[in-house]
């Protein structure tokens, strides 16, 4: 057959992959929506308008709630209060599906593909081309495919598996994706932390090319020389509310920087100015761990009643940084010792006996045995160490009671040391957590985001259990994306970029201003 | 400072009873309704029992590896082999112990070879004992020959059809085995690791639990029950053939599913499984005294398993919510389905 | 409509991209692979003993292959979309047996026959298809119930008796060749393959199948009905047995109480072997065909080198091993990545 009967097939049938009709972007905007979790409100009355032929940057700190609201705004969430406008057209309650029909597309930070299948068919799911007797029309899609892709500038063969396509190349399919449903409206949610710089590049190509076609863009980066370089407009978020609107140009980067974060600071400073650098032991001395490509070579000293603050972003290698220390993940290179003893390549289990503890950061699968009661949540990190009869069994009694006092020292409200850890809040939740890692009596503690997740009063008691803690003797390493945690809680800061170590902050240099331009760019 | 509560000593566990009801239940109606079955009094139906012992001690240790949210479906294959180990070695007229030792070696040894692929290759459970099993199978039947060994000594006879204040040996040897398994599964180290494995393998890791080594030694121990299940079943039989033990995988997976474990791990007490071990023997052991065939046995069987788990699912409070956790499980496996905001 | 036009040189560009028959994929294809696989195994058996290259020899691997690969094509669909069926070897027992005392007692002619098979496979089929698809039970113990249900039934309905008169004119179907090495058989199931194998891949219904075994979430969401597809997977592998069933009593020309209770798990086996992966999304019906001939032709193999038939399912467990490792080859990592991203981002040196 001649490319020119193909055409005719591919127009002749229905579907998207028939026909790709691309739809030009419309004004797209979200006026007064306010968003809460459980008690912890998210937006309060943000308003926000993207306009076709822009890409449009939400930027801010992590839980400024940027994610939130491109989630919003493209069906996942619904507002509490507030409308979403499409071309001065109210939108009702809306699904993903409704948000992709009308155009608007969220490109999710990570690709969530089919990998068995190939790129055609992840291209097209739910919607394949088709015959005439309801076959599915393999060239017709693969040749729509072929221009799709290649139009995004994925060039692969439409038959590979998805599976086979690296990160980047799974971004720009999700891309093809939304262009080949016809949307108009796309938002990228972070696209670029998982990506290299080369890839990223490409990316915003794509995103250059789609502008000039007249699309309207949403973009969310932690990275502010990326977001300068390609917004044509800015909207600053803090803690829920839109704090300044930037047009290309108008702001430079300190602006910014000062925008995102430039509150007064709601919380107590624990270094204070000139204090001694602490004299304590050794506890936790990792040299030039490396694990390509997320970790090149960090290097963080902790002494014992430090706390020493790691801060990045989301993507920034801190969390594969401290999964290597705890033995979850295998080192390319470099050393981890704990109160001297090199621990490098340990198991979980022989870190904690070294005494190290690790406070996962997704506390949901990581953290916590949901449906598994308070009392056996405390003492699953040391089994072997709990009372025993005869040498051999477990009194649980004993157990409950150890567990108990841990949780009271913690603070855990809950009705019963016998009530399932999910019943807690998130607060709740992690103070139980911190309970287990206590009992397990660690030198080191390294906690990768504490207060993810949890109220603003539980923060405060999470602060000071960190502090008691230290105060114990013990070496605390807080990983943090929330600067106010670090600044709240830490005697010194190291700063991370790309997996490396870009600055290290002490007593009064510790502020919001200095870490924020650390934890953003190399530079 | 807030005071927590400490729970109560004893908590009446809700699934259980309703099993010893129907245990209950059971016994009556037989008794009521067949002759023979209560011909002589309680030791006569204690030793009724002595027929469903072995699958009682195989469905034991399927409740450990069902805890882990793995599945043995070699487990019943393997008391065949281990059965006719045993009966060789006594044929050939090696001392008892010795050859039971042999019996619970080879089990022990099926079992590490289970748990090793497991643990170690990473490869999921159904696939490996779906192999073991046939190739133990093929071990079984070459050993066994054209005449499988029977007609063994008195005394080891004895093991299988003796009794120690009218509790037949066998029944003994299952009520101590569950006894341990209980103290197993709540008071030592390796079961707290078997129902954290089982209710989250990822968080588990995360923990410092030794999930590979739990998930090695589940196996291995399931192998060993096997064994104890394959000794039985020749002294019960005083003969070892080699489907003596296969055609109880099925029983004793009913007897787990039954007793209210969750096949996804994690949930289930093994209390509960011996009470359901019961109920299901005596199922059949009425159902054969009534005069129905042994398949019509396994297939009463296979509706109980199927009752007893739309049952369950029903009888979890909110349907919905059963959904979501099922969901839930679902993403557990596919690290990649969720993740945070 | 700006887009459409300056989306008109990137197909062009598309066109470009270098296509035609990709020989390292072919090759790369799980059916392509232990079609080979057969090959060297008939070669080498054939170099040992030359009778092994034979027309009645092949012919009847071929013949002894179809059962199996009747079975481990409707559990390739419950496979596909991430179930098991357990049930299947007991479905077919129930067929061959109804069947096998019409013909027997009532001379039931064949079409008629492979009718009433197929009705009590689709029959059974939905009874597993009900407690999976609509009451959410997991498949791994409905289906284990649902066995046990089914091959007592087998008993019940057998009341004790066989089938063992099987007229010639059927019979004759597993022994005829239509050429050399050619069973009648093959060839009349030749075109049930290719139709499933259509079905899997030019149906929307059937890449359905596929899209739910890869991520079911996903497919939910992209408007794919996945518990009715779930729902007829397993009525697709209880027709598959039904149909199985007949062919078993014109293979074998009779049946009784036990038939297809150790053809389940045979079944699972050729699947895998095919290249049909147990967590969904991988495979394809000429893959069940290609293990179930894979298998026939090993275990022959194996009785002209004398070893027993007591070996054959070791023969069976020991090659699911290897087809299972060969599948996971690279995941015995030291744990599952915490985040997994793309496959391509390998476990760290």
């Amino acid at each position: 057959m001649t490319s020119a009967g193909r055409r005719e097939d591919a127009s002749a049938r229905s579907g998207p992959a028939a026909a790709p009709t691309m739809r030009a972007g419309s004004t797209y905007g979200a006026i007064d929506v306010t968003k809460s979790f459980d008690d912890v409100t998210v937006l309060h009355e943000v308003s926000v308008q993207f306009q076709p032929g822009e890409v449009h940057s939400v930027v801010g700190e992590n839980g400024a709630g940027k994610s939130t609201l491109l989630k919003l705004m493209a069906g996942v969430y619904h507002p509490d209060s507030g409308s979403l406008m499409l071309g001065g057209e109210t939108l009702g309650p809306l699904s993903p599906r409704d948000a992709q029909r009308r155009g608007i597309y969220l490109v999710p930070q990570e690709p969530r593909l089919m990998p068995d299948l190939s790129v055609a068919e992840n291209l097209y799911l739910g919607a394949l081309a088709r015959r005439r007797f309801g076959t599915v029309a393999w060239r017709v899609m693969n040749e729509a495919t072929g221009g799709m892709i290649s139009s995004v500038g994925l060039r692969v063969d439409p038959r590979t598996q998805a599976g086979r396509l690296s990160l980047a190349q799974q971004q720009l399919l999700e891309c093809a994706r939304a262009l080949s449903r016809g949307c108009g409206i796309i938002f990228f949610d972070e696209p670029t932390s998982p990506l290299t710089a080369h890839d990223a590049e490409k990316l915003f190509g794509l995103m250059d090319q789609l502008r000039g076609q007249g699309l309207t863009l949403g973009f969310i980066s932690h990275r502010l020389d990326e977001v300068q370089e390609i917004s044509d407009r800015i909207t600053v978020l803090r803690d829920g509310a839109v704090v300044a609107r930037e047009e290309r140009g108008t702001a430079t980067r300190d602006e910014l920087v000062q925008a995102m974060i430039g509150r007064k600071l709601s919380v107590t400073r624990r270094a204070e100015p000139g204090r001694a650098p602490a004299t304590g032991v050794l506890m936790l001395d990792v040299a030039d761990l490396r694990i390509p490509p997320q970790v090149n070579g960090m290097s963080v000293q902790v002494r014992a009643g430090e706390i020493v603050g790691l801060a990045g972003l989301v993507g920034s290698g801190r969390t594969e940084f401290a999964e290597t220390l705890f033995g979850l993940r295998l080192p390319a290179g470099g050393t981890v010792k704990v109160a001297g003893r090199d621990v490098t390549g340990f198991s979980p289990r022989k870190c904690i006996d070294a005494g190290l503890a690790y406070l996962a950061e997704d506390r949901g699968r990581s953290g916590i045995f949901a449906d598994v009661d308070i009392a056996r949540n405390e003492s699953s990190a040391i089994l072997a160490r709990l009372p025993r009869r005869l040498g051999v069994f477990i009194r649980p009694r004993r157990e409950q009671e150890l567990a108990r006092d841990a949780a009271q020292r913690m603070d855990v409200r809950a009705s019963s040391i016998s009530s399932a850890i999910k019943t807690l809040s998130g607060g709740n939740q992690q103070k139980a957590l911190l309970a287990r890692w206590m009992l397990a009596k660690p030198r080191v503690a390294v906690l990768d985001e504490p207060t993810r997740g949890v109220d603003i009063g539980a923060k405060e008691s999470i602060y000071q259990i960190i502090e008691s803690m230290a105060g114990e003797g013990l070496a605390v390493l807080v990983i943090s994306s929330e600067m106010e945690d670090l600044i709240r809680v830490c005697d010194r800061v190291y700063a991370v970029y790309e997996g490396r170590i870009t600055g290290e902050l002490g007593g009064s240099d510790i502020t919001l201003e200095a870490i924020g331009h650390l934890v953003v760019s190399a530079s | 400072m807030t005071t927590l509560a400490m729970p109560r000593r004893w908590q009446l566990p809700g699934w259980g009873l309703c099993l010893l009801l129907a245990l209950i239940g059971e016994l009556t109606y037989f008794t009521i309704t067949t002759r023979y079955f209560a011909a002589n009094g309680v030791p006569g139906i204690l030793v009724l029992a002595e027929q469903f012992a072995p699958t009682g001690v195989l469905a034991l240790g399927m409740a450990m590896v069902i805890l882990t949210g793995s599945i043995d479906l070699s487990a019943g294959a393997t008391a065949s082999l281990t059965a006719i180990v045993c009966g060789l070695g006594l044929e050939k007229g090696y001392n008892m112990w010795l050859c039971i030792l042999a019996a619970l070696l080879a089990g022990t040894l099926v079992g590490l070879a289970n748990g090793l692929l497991v643990a170690l290759a990473g490869i999921d459970s159904l696939l490996v004992t779906l192999a073991t099993q046939f190739i133990v199978t093929s071990v079984l039947t070459s050993l066994a020959g054209a005449e499988p060994p029977f007609n063994f000594s008195v005394t080891f006879q004895g093991l299988g059809q003796g009794a120690i204040a009218d509790v037949p040996d066998d029944v003994l040897v299952f009520l101590v085995l569950g006894v341990a398994t209980i103290l197993i599964v709540n008071y030592t180290t390796l079961g707290r690791s078997i129902v954290l494995v089982g209710f989250s393998q990822r968080a588990a890791q995360y923990t410092g639990v030794a999930t590979r080594r739990t998930l090695a030694s589940v196996f291995t121990m399931n192998g060993a029950f096997a064994g104890v299940a394959g000794v039985l079943l020749a002294a019960y039989y005083n003969s070892a053939q080699p489907d003596t033990g296969t055609i109880l995988l099925l029983p004793a997976i009913t007897i787990v599913v039954l007793g209210g474990v969750d096949i996804f791990g994690g949930r289930g007490r093994i209390g509960e499984v011996i009470i359901a071990g019961f109920l299901l023997g005596y199922l059949s052991q009425g159902m054969l005294i009534e005069g129905n065939s042994s398949l019509t046995i396994t297939m009463v069987t296979g509706l109980v398993l199927i009752g007893a788990l739309v049952l369950k699912i029903s009888l979890e409070r909110n349907f919905r919510q059963a959904l979501a956790v099922r969901l839930q499980r679902l993403r557990t496996w596919h690290p990649s389905l969720s993740r945070p905001d | 409509m700006t887009m459409a036009k300056e989306a008109e040189p990137a197909v062009r560009t598309a066109r470009n991209i270098r296509r035609g028959p990709d020989l390292a994929r072919l090759a790369s294809r799980r059916e392509v692979l232990v079609a080979m696989a057969i090959v060297v195994v008939i070669a080498i058996s054939t170099a040992v003993h030359s009778y092994f290259w034979s027309s009645a020899n092949i012919s009847f691997i071929f013949a002894d292959s179809i059962v199996v690969a009747l079975l481990a094509l409707g559990e390739s669909f419950v496979m596909l979309g991430r179930g098991i069926d357990l049930s299947v070897g007991a479905i077919m027992g129930m067929s061959a047996i109804i069947v096998g005392f019409r013909i027997q007692n009532h001379g039931m002619t064949l079409l008629p026959a492979i009718a009433l098979g197929a009705a009590i496979g689709i029959a059974l089929g939905l009874g597993n298809a009900l407690l999976v698809g609509v009451t959410r039970l997991p498949p791994i113990i409905a289906t284990l119930g649902t066995f046990s249900v089914y091959s007592g039934l087998e008993f019940v309905v057998t009341n004790g008796n066989q089938v063992d008169t099987i007229p010639n004119s059927i019979t004759n179907l597993g022994v005829h060749t239509v050429m050399p090495g050619v069973p009648i058989l093959l060839v009349a199931t030749l075109p049930v393959i290719i139709i499933a194998a259509f079905v899997l891949r030019y149906t929307t219904f059937g890449r359905a199948i596929y899209a739910v075994g890869d991520d079911a979430e996903a497919a939910y969401r992209a408007g794919i009905p996945v518990q009715r597809i779930l729902f007829s997977t397993y009525v697709i592998a209880g027709l598959a047995a039904g149909l199985a069933g007949v062919v078993f009593l014109i293979h074998t020309s009779g049946a009784s109480s036990t038939t297809g209770n150790t053809d389940n798990l045979s079944a699972i086996a050729a699947a895998l072997i095919g290249g049909t992966a147990l967590t969904g999304g991988r495979g394809g019906a000429f893959g069940a065909l290609a293990g179930s001939v894979f298998l026939s032709a090993t275990l022959t193999a194996l009785s002209y080198v004398h070893v027993s038939d007591i070996w054959q399912p070791a023969g069976v467990g020991v090659l699911v091993l290897l087809a299972v490792i060969y599948d996971s080859r690279g995941n015995a990592v030291r744990l599952p990545r915490p985040h997994r991203r793309s496959p391509k981002e390998g476990r760290p040196q």
